[in-house]
């Protein structure tokens, strides 16, 4: 059956030594800047001047980890795609730069860095220069609220917790489409004019059904702050807002209460279920938990729409329209481009984490654990001394206390397995056409959106989430 | 409506079905052949590089100086000197020049071989720096007693009776090299002389002006060829 | 629903854009001069003849034997067929007689040719669609194990010279039938699998359903011929409708367009016709006698009688013709190529006209042109 397992394994390997890389990195420039600089600054004069530099290099801490966050991560995640890409089409993959091709995106970088920066004849060389820095300014402060969730609200983080995070990053989103017009229009090439206008039209209509697909978790949840709506799906997969967004917490404390026991589990059903309109309660949870699965597809759907993914990828369409709008693009302003696509893929993998998924939340319930493993014993006794061994990484240095280890640890789980996901149907799917695609979103998405809001609203009156 | 239904739940199976087909592959060994690690495995025949072999069990050259094989090349990558040894009175080669950066490995030039002696080889790697280097010469291309006896067995050919009293052609290889032009007028000679002798070959229809310099090759070879059957 | 864009009224200025012959999905060196109202073609130009290598010229210019080697040229991905319709041509000029076992073999490597090409079809399709990087690896993978096959007998991937005037070139061993044998058993699977990933995927059902469609009489006019036209329901296959070689002892049936003619019918022809001949290839192993395997001694001065002979036959792109005149001698006083592309590829400005950007990939993928067949 695993026939292929070399290659998995291989491959697992991988993706674990650049995981470890881009932490570490992170973690070090968060280091030297939100806590050695400081202290540094803080030791060498007690001055008024060099207290608030202190406190503005903590303040700098969320950039300057997006800052070294980004570049890595995005070679991480080209590599992750073509190793994938490979696997899915039984082949190799880039194998030989470095030990198992593990360099191999960061010699595509250097390579792409030393290349000629070619400004074409006719072209509008300072729009040509402005595209790109647009196309990616977005996906550095875009993310800025993600970090606060992603890291469950650590206190050199903190700042990073706007109230109305979501909305923020909703904002950010929809600037890039401006480079990529302005990119296209102004290369002077009619492949790139047309692919910076279809890309126009498509992330307009597909920014509906994105946000309304947001709106419906966002009204759920009562909250637009990033890290309050994360901080509401803990304990367990049956919070997540994949699953009606609360609408299943009742159940969640009832088996609770079961497993262990409890003498109250009944009233505790009560409480969350009123049993005198039992018909009206089960209709409204399975609309509820019907139409954020849904709209949890959906997001996904717009979401490969927005961020010019296949079969969404008309802007750039190969057989088409050569390269669409970076046809003129070379050195290190196609490297910006690129690196902003796979930017915007995490960022809005992370957001549907945060957003459905359950943030950095654990995905199974404790009480399940321990009615699974009841007469197990080794398997807990196994986790628990990995996270003794773990114990050290996690309590003795700086910047990490067990809260924001495990959150950051699941959230690279599932956005990485989104990643991934888009990865299986880049390599499946062949591209829609614009004028379907447009079809698409206009008369399915958005309608679909809209009555999965409304059945949202009404079904939220019905049951009561908030006890 | 519920044909709507029913055409989304389809759409839906039916990708799913695809993102399954494809996820499973994954599964699968790769077909990938690291080249420059592992050589592709190439059967006796395929045609490679091309190679003069000698008699793999005496070592002397097998070519004969037929011009079998340049007449029939149609690229005309194939240039062969060669004279007529004054004591022996037949053809005795001199120098085997095949322009490599011309050939298009149609093997035709193996096939006409009366002696076995130019086959392809399961050599494919001659990349080199400039287009002379490309040209190979009888240095070159003539292979090792090992490997003709290697691509004999390989490419099942029967092997070749030792020549009776006849001088090794091997041996004389090294000068033609130096002075490519000297050579050339050496076989000029040899070219006019068997041209005049066979006057009888007058089958072409429309002989061309052009064609004068092909066609006393031709005659001359096809004398040749029959001389070596009388053989 | 792409005539709701076509019915607007808003007209702006017309765009023309030169596509190829420096396109990623041209297929080679074709250019394609396009007057475009935003994404709507209104006018197309096809202009070809950059890759002409004045391939009647040559054979004219050289000795028959010399000019088999260079044949397989004409269509690279059919190289068989090319090779077979002129050793047909010559043959029946000079009324050789072609022994059994190499009318056999002729056939089985052209059906293992027309799959390749099929598969290398197939892969470049669902890449003029948009699925870029992962299933046109897929008939890459088994074109492989056909081009590994033919270079074990031709000693060649692509340019054969296998298919020689009287009859072939070499006797395979019998390891490599069973190689074949081994081949056709594992190769309807494979097919189930592309199957799986495109027939039904409602994208490219939305994107090859309705577009492109080839009306019969249209078809007729512009004398398209080969899947292309099978796909618009007329049964014309000279296997059948004008039978040569050893096909009338094989079994097999003409796979036709279900529908009107459009993409997906050309598509589903390809496919069925892949299967086939698997199914031919299967027979002709039974089949296969024991025997000589050339009716004529290959050699440098190889001559065919004086005469002309016209020869056509099925390849995978439609149908091939070769006219031959001899006089005669070594060499060919005329020779003249009927290609199918060419043909195939007259039809293509009047597919495309009123369709989106789009669609110019997928119709024209869709017909299966090979740009060295059309310029020659």
């Amino acid at each position: 059956m695993l026939a292929n397992s070399a290659e998995l394994f291989k491959f697992t390997r991988l993706t674990l030594i650049w995981l470890t890389l881009i932490f570490g990195s992170v973690w070090g420039a968060c280091f030297i800047v939100g806590v050695l600089l400081p202290t540094l600054l803080l030791r060498a004069c007690d001055n008024e001047i060099f207290a608030l530099l202190a406190q503005i290099c903590q303040y700098l801490t969320p950039l300057i980890a997006i800052l070294v966050f980004i570049p890595i991560n995005a070679m991480f995640m080209v590599l992750v795609e073509r190793r994938g890409l490979a696997l899915f089409t039984v082949r190799m993959g880039p194998n030989r730069v470095g030990p198992d091709g593990l360099l191999q995106t960061a010699a595509d970088a250097v390579k792409l860095l030393f290349k000629e920066d070619i400004i074409p004849t006719g072209a509008d060389a300072w729009l040509f220069t402005l595209a790109p820095i647009i196309f990616f300014a977005p996906s550095i402060f875009g993310s800025i609220p993600l970090l606060a969730a992603i890291t469950g609200n650590n206190d050199l983080f903190a700042i990073t917790n706007l109230p109305t995070g979501i909305f923020f990053i909703i904002a950010a989103s929809s600037v890039p489409v401006v480079g990529i017009v302005m990119g296209g229009w102004a290369s002077n090439n009619k492949y790139s004019l047309v692919g910076g206008l279809r890309s126009a039209a498509q992330a307009i209509s597909y920014e509906i059904p994105l946000v309304l697909s947001l709106v419906t978790i966002c009204y759920l949840n009562q909250s637009l702050n990033v890290v309050e709506i994360a901080s509401r799906q803990t304990g367990g997969f049956l919070n997540w807002n994949i699953f009606g967004g609360g609408a299943l917490n009742g159940l969640d404390k009832y088996l609770n209460a079961l497993i262990n026991g409890s003498s109250n589990a009944n009233d505790i059903l009560q409480a969350y279920y009123p049993s005198n309109q039992w018909i009206l309660t089960v209709i409204a949870i399975a609309g509820l938990v019907v139409s954020t699965i849904i709209a949890f597809f959906m997001y996904i759907t717009a979401a490969c729409a927005e961020v010019n993914r296949i079969p969404f990828d008309l802007p750039e369409a190969e057989s088409e329209l050569v390269s669409g709008y970076n046809t003129e693009y070379s050195g290190i302003k196609f490297a910006i481009f690129f690196l902003a696509e796979f930017t915007n893929l995490f960022i809005v993998s992370s957001i549907a984490t945060i957003m459905f998924l359950g943030a950095g939340n654990n995905p199974i319930p404790q009480f399940l654990i321990d009615y699974l493993f009841k007469n197990v014993t080794f398997i807990p006794q196994t986790i628990n001394a990995i996270t003794q061994a773990l114990s050290p990484l996690i309590n003795q240095i700086h910047l990490i206390n067990p809260i924001t280890f495990w959150s950051v640890v699941w959230m690279i789980v599932k956005t990485y397995s989104l990643v991934f996901f888009a990865v299986l149907v880049r390599g499946t799917l062949p591209r829609f056409k614009i004028d379907q695609l447009m079809d698409f979103g206009w008369k399915r998405l958005i309608p679909l959106s809209l009555l999965v809001f409304f059945i949202v609203i009404f079904a939220k009156g019905v049951i009561n989430t908030n006890v | 409506m519920s044909n709507l239904l029913t055409r989304a739940k389809d759409s839906i199976y039916q990708v799913l079905r695809g993102l399954k087909t494809v996820a499973v592959h994954s599964l699968r060994i790769p077909t990938t052949k690291e080249y420059p690690d592992t050589m592709p495995p190439l059967p006796p025949h395929f045609r490679g590089r091309l190679a003069l072999n000698v008699n793999p069990e005496t070592n002397e050259h097998l070519c004969i100086s037929c011009r079998q094989c340049e007449r029939v090349c149609p690229d005309k990558c194939i240039e062969i000197t060669a004279h007529k040894s004054p004591e022996t009175n037949k053809l005795e080669l001199i120098d085997f020049k095949i322009d490599h950066g011309l050939c298009m490995f149609c093997g035709l030039c193996t096939e006409v071989c009366p002696t076995d002696c130019i086959i392809n080889t399961n050599d494919f790697e001659m990349a080199d720096y400039s287009r002379e280097a490309l040209v190979y010469d009888i240095r070159k291309l003539t292979l090792t007693q090992g490997e003709s006896s290697h691509y004999f067995a390989a490419k099942e050919i029967a092997l070749p009776k030792p020549k009776p009293a006849k001088p090794v052609a091997s041996a004389p290889i090294a000068p033609s090299i130096a002075k490519p032009v000297e050579t050339k007028t050496e076989a000029k000679p040899v070219e006019t002389k068997t041209e005049a002798k066979p006057a009888e070959t007058k089958t072409e229809t429309k002989p061309a002006e052009t064609k004068t310099e092909a066609k006393p090759a031709e005659t001359d070879t096809d004398t040749k060829s029959t001389d070596n059957e009388s053989k | 629903m792409s005539t709701n864009l076509e019915t607007t009224n808003l007209k702006t200025d017309e765009m023309i854009i030169n596509m190829g012959p420096q396109h990623p999905a041209t297929h080679g060196v074709l250019r394609l001069i396009l007057k475009l109202d935003g994404e709507i073609v209104r006018h197309v130009e096809p202009v070809i003849g950059h890759l002409h290598r004045a391939q009647e010229w040559q054979g004219q210019n050289r000795t028959l034997f010399q000019y088999q080697a260079l044949i397989d040229r004409v269509d690279y991905l059919s190289g068989m067929f090319t090779s077979l319709a002129f050793a047909h041509a010559c043959e029946q000029i000079d009324g050789c007689q072609i022994p059994p076992r190499a009318q056999y073999l002729r056939a089985l490597v052209c059906e293992m040719n027309r799959i390749s090409s099929h598969l290398l079809w197939l892969g470049t399709f669902l890449i003029d669609l948009g699925a870029l990087f992962g299933f046109p690896f897929y008939p890459f993978r088994e074109r492989e194990k056909l081009l590994d096959l033919f270079e074990e007998i031709a000693g060649q991937r692509m340019m054969f010279n296998y298919i020689r005037i009287g009859g072939v070139q070499r006797d395979p061993k019998p390891s490599w039938f069973e190689k074949v044998r081994k081949f056709t058993a594992e190769f309807p699977d494979r097919i189930d699998e592309y199957e799986a990933i495109v027939t039904q995927n409602p994208i490219v059902l939305k994107r090859t359903k309705g577009v492109g469609i080839l009306d019969k009489s249209v078809a007729m006019d512009y004398g398209v011929t080969g899947p292309s036209i099978r796909g618009s329901g007329i049964n014309y296959d000279l296997r059948k409708t004008r039978p040569y070689g050893i096909y009338p002892e094989l079994n097999f049936e003409i796979p036709l367009g279900q529908n009107q003619g459009d993409t997906w019918d050309r598509y589903m022809c390809r496919i069925l016709e892949m299967r086939q001949s698997n199914n031919l290839i299967n027979q002709c192993l039974d089949k296969m006698p024991e025997g000589e395997i050339s009716g004529k001694k290959q050699i440098a001065g190889l001559r065919i009688k004086a005469g002309e002979g016209f020869s056509a036959i099925e390849s995978p792109r439609g149908v091939l013709g070769c006219y031959v005149i001899s006089n005669g001698s070594d060499k060919a006083y005329r020779i003249r190529w009927r290609n199918p592309s060419f043909c195939n590829l007259a039809v293509l400005p009047s597919l495309l006209i009123g369709r989106p950007i789009s669609d110019i990939m997928a119709i024209f993928g869709s017909i299966d042109v090979i740009l060295p067949d059309v310029d020659r």
